[in-house]
């Protein structure tokens, strides 16, 4: 189900000073996707979140669910949470203590007042999706974080909703278990074909389970896309920077010709993907660390060829990280760790103008 | 929503703020008046009189002695018990938990009494017991003194100092110590560069909340000490108003001010010190366990003396008591004692007696009612305290908390001089309001755990899975604070039943509560009569415990259940 939001703002004040959760927002999530709103935190993604299933009143806007207006300033239309037909799961999953497994995962199914019956059959069904068959019994304070996890999802996809949101649903489980269940809720999310809101402020979590990310920053939408797009190819330098890991060269428009733009650095003359800046501006070069390609010795000048010095290594294990003193820059590099290098040596690499993102300043 | 939550909090002020404050102001304005029937024409005789009483200054070092005296054993006593329970190998660590919780269900005045009949000169069973196998000339010990009542005052507090420092402990980061260790410190070295000025915040707590205790205890000082003339504040203050043919209301305010000032000074010295313990220990979050110090040989003679301690405390008074209300007079345990031993000699007679029966009637009555009262108001304070958070609900904090350090005997003084411009005077409302105004932050704070414990989004979830706010509150709220109002209930009533200090002071002819009853009978050396109605007020007590744990548990299982 379709999810548009136009125009929602939300201010909050607190000791004598107005802050901006939400400002004028404006965004579509489409239907039958895993939709991701990133960002730092404080930037409104979980108050956007909040908003949609009602928990928080917006000051102006609309937000509509399918065809369904849900929240409007002007009309005066506000649909309380529970008419609104949602599902979500909690950052602190928000298992009832007092219950166990079966009423925590049956409650949304008891509120509508299913049969009995009925209600014993989803939840078992539903259980047995979650992989937890056999829990029914046990109280809800006896599992562990990733069991109290896959509860709070159960209870999230009993009452087959048309939306899910997520708020954080990871962030309160160590690495390790993290990583697993981060797969985990792919393969489940990627079974129903739903539609499902995903609010993280985790980087590979985003790029991992998404169909489509959005960025945001203060309260605004900076960017959508696909992970890929985001990764590749963001439009500005915040989206590129926090997404993941990437030298950023200030750089000068040289010229256009064909598919690439070239630009001048500190690293010598680069060529970069095509963007339509006017020459002579300035931009900001985006090189990400794993595309250095790097061959040993010093080699003739070519097309985006880089001579410099290796000024620190450091095994990581997967791989070195090094840092490589380019004319006045340095840059970040993730070099394989079979590589035969040394501090102090001298290196060339190349990078594929496809992975030389120009953005503006 | 915001409107109905301030006007709320705003209420909560007026009647919290009017529970406690009024006492102190009608205190402050009766210090400076003539007398309870000149209320309002103002002098300052009353000080002068009441500070230039040579007995005064008598009075004055000996509460400072049984004060500190007390409370450096009870603290020394808990610091004691929680670096056994926690950091060592010591054996049955269960006792632990009874040694903290049971005492407190034995009321302090029972308390008193039982070593009283053990140790009192003339015919303590102990004393007579030791007279006869050691043919001695005289009793050995004479708990009639300041010692004696420094002795019992120290036991009583310790289940409060032990409960203020056994947590500290057992946060307590054993990293610190390890980093000790590592640097070269041995263990002793260790426990005193480190461990102990670690836990200063949670001793010094310990010690003054004992050292407010002991200063408002009137159980102590009235039975122990008025029989061996050492009299202390609270004790002064009694005689004041309880004994002669003029109590004076005017100087007894006097007194009381200096004794209530130094109790809410010392309670907001408190406040800051377990602030700033919480912020000292702190737990790292993962695989957290103590390191256990292996006691080996003197593992067996420090269990015993924590068995022996646990014996003391909770074992002892009761058979004292109960022995002594079976026997027609004060004896030895002897053979004969034990055929001579009936129910007629004491409890038939307290049954048949009725200012016994009434006051039976009346404390079971403030127990049950106050106790209701008392948790439907601190349902709402903890709710606008833990879930509102605004300015005003930081203010109807430190209002709910203020009454924490009040003295019974010193508010007392302070609502006489309130009721009797009332109708109230001299009813059982005037002792149910001055009970829930002087133990409300007893109801408030397993309250305020309960809310807490409440996080925003299990209520939020379940208005996202479609149930309606009234639906929330029954199955998710409700049954997530029950387990907080029944201790909360049972709390408040155990102490309603047993209640002496304020009691004393506002029970008047028709009003009589069981503590004051078994005050009397004490000053008349009723013994047998005391035990009896003194068994009876612990069962009374006890059932209410029962009683609530069951109808609570009742409770769970219907909600749980859906």
């Amino acid at each position: 189900m379709e999810i548009r939001i136009q125009g929602v703002s939300k201010h909050y004040f607190s000791e004598g000073k107005t802050i901006k959760a939400l400002d004028n927002v404006d965004l579509t999530i489409p239907a039958k996707q895993i939709f991701t709103l990133l960002g730092p935190s404080g930037c409104g993604k979980t108050t956007l979140l909040r908003c949609i299933v009602g928990l928080e009143t917006p000051d102006s806007g609309e937000i509509r669910i399918g065809d369904e207006v849900v929240w409007s300033k002007e009309k005066n239309i506000s649909v309380p949470t529970e008419k609104r037909a949602l599902a979500m799961v909690f950052q602190t999953y928000a298992i009832w203590p007092h219950m166990n497994v079966f009423d925590n995962v049956a409650y949304p199914l008891q509120v509508r007042k299913l049969p009995g019956e009925v209600i014993r059959r989803m939840v078992e069904k539903t259980l047995r999706f979650v992989r937890l068959e056999g829990f029914e019994k046990r109280p809800a304070t006896k599992l562990s974080g990733g069991q109290q996890q896959r509860v709070a999802l159960a209870r999230a996809l009993v009452a087959e909703p048309k939306v899910i949101l997520f708020d954080e649903p990871l962030s309160n489980l160590d690495a390790k278990l993290r990583e697993e269940t981060r797969k985990e809720l792919r393969t489940f999310l990627g079974e129903l074909k739903i539609t499902a809101v995903y609010v993280t402020h985790d980087r590979i979590e985003a790029l991992v389970l998404s169909d489509t990310i959005a960025i945001m920053r203060a309260g605004q939408i900076i960017e959508v896309g696909s992970p890929k797009k985001i990764y590749f190819d963001a439009d500005t330098r915040f989206v590129a920077d926090f997404i993941g890991r990437a030298n950023l060269v200030k750089a000068t428009v040289l010229a256009h010709d064909g598919d690439h733009t070239t630009v001048g650095s500190g690293l010598g003359t680069i060529a970069c993907q095509r963007r339509d800046i006017p020459i002579g501006s300035e931009a900001t070069l985006c090189i990400r660390p794993e595309f250095l390609r790097f061959a040993r010795g010093e080699a003739a000048g070519g097309k985006n060829i880089l001579n410099g010095r290796v000024e620190s290594l450091v095994f990581i294990g997967e791989a070195y990280e090094g840092e490589i003193r380019v004319g006045t820059e340095r840059l970040l590099a993730k070099i394989d760790p079979d590589a035969n290098l040394k501090e102090g040596d001298l290196v060339s690499f190349s990078v594929d103008p496809a992975h030389c993102l120009l953005v503006p300043v | 929503m915001v409107q109905t939550r301030s006007k709320l909090t705003y209420s909560l002020i007026l009647v919290v703020g009017a529970l406690t404050l009024c006492p102190v102001v009608m205190l402050i304005l009766g210090s400076f008046s003539k007398g309870l029937t000149a209320f309002g024409s103002f002098t300052l005789d009353k000080y002068v009189q009441a500070y230039t009483d040579p007995a005064f200054f008598e009075v004055i070092v000996n509460t400072t002695v049984f004060v500190l005296g007390s409370s450096t054993l009870a603290t020394g006593l808990a610091l004691f018990l929680a670096y056994l329970n926690n950091r060592t190998d010591i054996p049955f660590k269960f006792m632990f938990g009874v040694i903290s919780i049971i005492p407190m269900m034995i009321p302090h005045l029972l308390f008193s009494v039982s070593w009283a009949l053990l140790l009192n000169p003339s015919n303590g069973i102990l004393n007579l017991v030791l007279k006869q196998t050691l043919s001695l000339e005289s009793a050995p010990f004479n708990i009639y003194s300041l010692w004696g009542m420094i002795l019992v005052e120290g036991l009583l507090d310790l289940p409060i100092a032990y409960l203020i420092i056994a947590p500290a402990m057992a946060s307590f980061d054993v990293t610190l110590e390890e980093s000790s260790r590592v640097f070269g410190a041995g263990t002793w070295r260790t426990l005193v560069r480190v461990t102990l000025p670690v836990l200063r915040p949670a001793i010094l707590a310990a010690f003054i909340l004992s050292v407010v205790r002991s200063l408002a205890s009137f159980a102590v000082p009235s039975v122990i000490g008025m029989p061996g003339r050492v009299h202390v504040l609270a004790t002064y203050l009694y005689d004041m108003i309880a004994k002669g043919f003029a109590p004076d209301y005017g100087k007894a305010a006097a007194v009381g001010m200096s004794v209530l000032a130094t109790a809410v000074t010392l309670i907001f010295v408190y406040r800051a010190l377990t602030a700033e313990s919480e912020k000292y220990v702190t737990i790292s979050s993962r695989g957290f366990r103590p390191a256990v110090i292996e006691l080996k040989k003197a593992r067996i003679p420090l269990f015993l003396v924590v068995g022996l301690l646990s014996f003391i405390l909770i074992v002892l008074p009761v058979v004292v008591l109960f022995y002594t209300s079976l026997v027609p007079y004060s004896m030895v345990p002897s053979a004969r004692a034990f055929s001579l031993m009936s129910w007629n000699h004491h409890w038939i007679e307290v049954l048949e007696d009725p200012a016994s029966l009434l006051s039976l009637k009346n404390s079971l009555f403030l127990g049950v009612a106050g106790a209701t009262l008392g948790v439907l108001l601190s349902i709402f304070v903890a709710y606008v305290i833990v879930k509102v958070r605004t300015q005003a609900s930081g203010i109807l904090e430190s209002l709910s908390y203020l009454s924490f350090s009040f003295p019974g005997i010193v508010i007392g003084v302070g609502f006489m001089w309130f009721f009797v411009q009332t109708p109230l005077y001299a009813t059982l409302w005037a002792l149910l309001i001055g009970y829930i105004a002087i133990y409300l932050p007893y109801g408030i704070r397993p309250l305020s755990s309960a809310f807490v414990q409440i996080h925003a989004h299990l209520e939020e979830s379940s208005l996202v899975c479609g149930a309606s706010p009234l639906t929330t509150l029954r199955r998710i709220m409700v049954p997530l604070l029950v387990p907080g109002i029944v201790s909360a209930w049972i709390l408040m009533a155990t102490m309603f039943v047993r209640e002496l200090t304020l009691s004393v002071v506002l029970s008047r002819p028709g009003t009589e509560v069981l503590a004051v009853q078994i005050l009397r009978f004490a000053e008349d050396g009723l013994w047998g009569k005391l035990s009896a109605l003194g068994i009876m007020m612990i069962l009374i007590s006890t059932t209410l415990v029962v009683l609530a744990t069951l109808v609570g548990a009742r409770f769970k299982l219907v909600e749980g259940g859906g």
